[in-house]
Formats: structure tokens, sequence, C-alpha cells
């Protein structure tokens, strides 16, 4: 078993429903796979630095699972495949961090 | 006097390590901001003296960072 760290980028056009929808998805691919999740954080709307197929700005969403290989495998094949989601990354963690990240959003602004 | 050494050697240590230094993670975009320029290429290490092993760290994240857009690849 793995630790992975996995952050997408969803589109713009999405309307509140959606977004959580694709959310919920993904969450259910992992666990799907035997997967189990660590941690999420929501970035919220942020600025794209350079455009990515047209837009100029994204949701970003950031996942901490543990699991085996074959989770990546499916996640990153829905992903690939769903027009909503603009980019992703995935790679090994040794551990999970028990801060939140300077870029997540503060629950005042939620 | 032109071919002559300098008497004080200037030295540097690396601000990356050590017992306070920050870590280096790709989400950290404030301390990555440090060590690109302004057209958005990594710094070498002969400018920024940092130790090699953090600056074979630092360009991987900088590198995850720019793929999700929170760093340019070039800025013109």
């Amino acid at each position: 078993m793995n630790i992975y760290e996995h952050t997408c980028i969803l589109s713009q056009n999405l309307n509140p429903k959606d977004l959580k929808e694709i959310r919920v998805k993904i969450e259910t691919i992992i666990e799907k796979n035997q997967g189990k999740i660590e941690k999420v954080e929501d970035w919220g709307l942020r600025n794209l630095v350079y455009p990515i197929k047209k837009f100029k700005k994204g949701y970003y969403s950031n996942i901490f699972f543990s699991g085996s290989g074959t989770a990546v495998f499916e996640l990153e094949k829905f992903e690939r495949i769903d027009e909503n989601v603009l980019r992703f990354l995935t790679f090994k963690v040794k551990e999970v961090p028990k801060e939140n990240s300077e870029l997540c959003l503060k629950e005042e602004n939620k | 006097m032109l071919f002559q050494k300098p008497a004080i050697k200037f030295k540097r240590e690396c601000p990356l390590s050590g017992k306070n230094a920050p870590i280096i993670n790709y989400k950290n975009i404030k301390l990555l901001q440090k060590y690109i320029s302004e057209t958005g290429k990594i710094l070498p290490s002969r400018i920024t003296s940092v130790s090699y092993s953090k600056q074979k760290e630092l360009s991987s994240e900088i590198k995850k960072a720019r793929i999700l857009a929170l760093l340019p690849f070039t800025n013109n």
C-alpha cells in the first residue's frame, strides 16, 4: 500500500451542483478500487498562470489517499475522458501532512 | 594585482538546508518564486547558493507547480 497525492483542476463553467458531483465521483472511484481517502482539501477558484483549453480560471481540489496502483490507473482513466477535468497530477508521498496547506481555503471563505 | 587571489574568501551557506530551513513543496509558491527568473526559468545554484541535493529537490517541485498552472513555463 502506498500513499498518493492527487490534485486536479476542474472547469470554471461548472455550477456548484455538478462540481460536487464530480468530486463525489472521484472519491467513489478510489473507494471502489480498495483505496482509502485520508484527507481532502478544497483550494477554490484560482487564476491559472497560463490558459489551459482556453480557460483562465479553474477549481482546484487536492486528495490524499492510500491504495494500490489500480486505483490510480482507474482514476486517471476517468479523468482523461471527462471534458470538465482540465489537468491532474498524481504522485507518491511518504506521509499525509497533519496541517492544511497555504493554498487551502479558510472556513470563513467557503 | 590583477591575478592575485582575494584575501577574504566569500562564502554563503545554503538557505534551504539547516535547522530552521523552510520545507520545499510545490504548494509553497512564495518560496519557489524566489528561485525562478523574471522569464520563468529556474535560477542556477551558483547564483542562489543552494546546495546540490536541495537544488534537485527544488527543481522537481517547480516542475510539479508548472504542470498545475501555479507557476509559469515562460513569462514574456
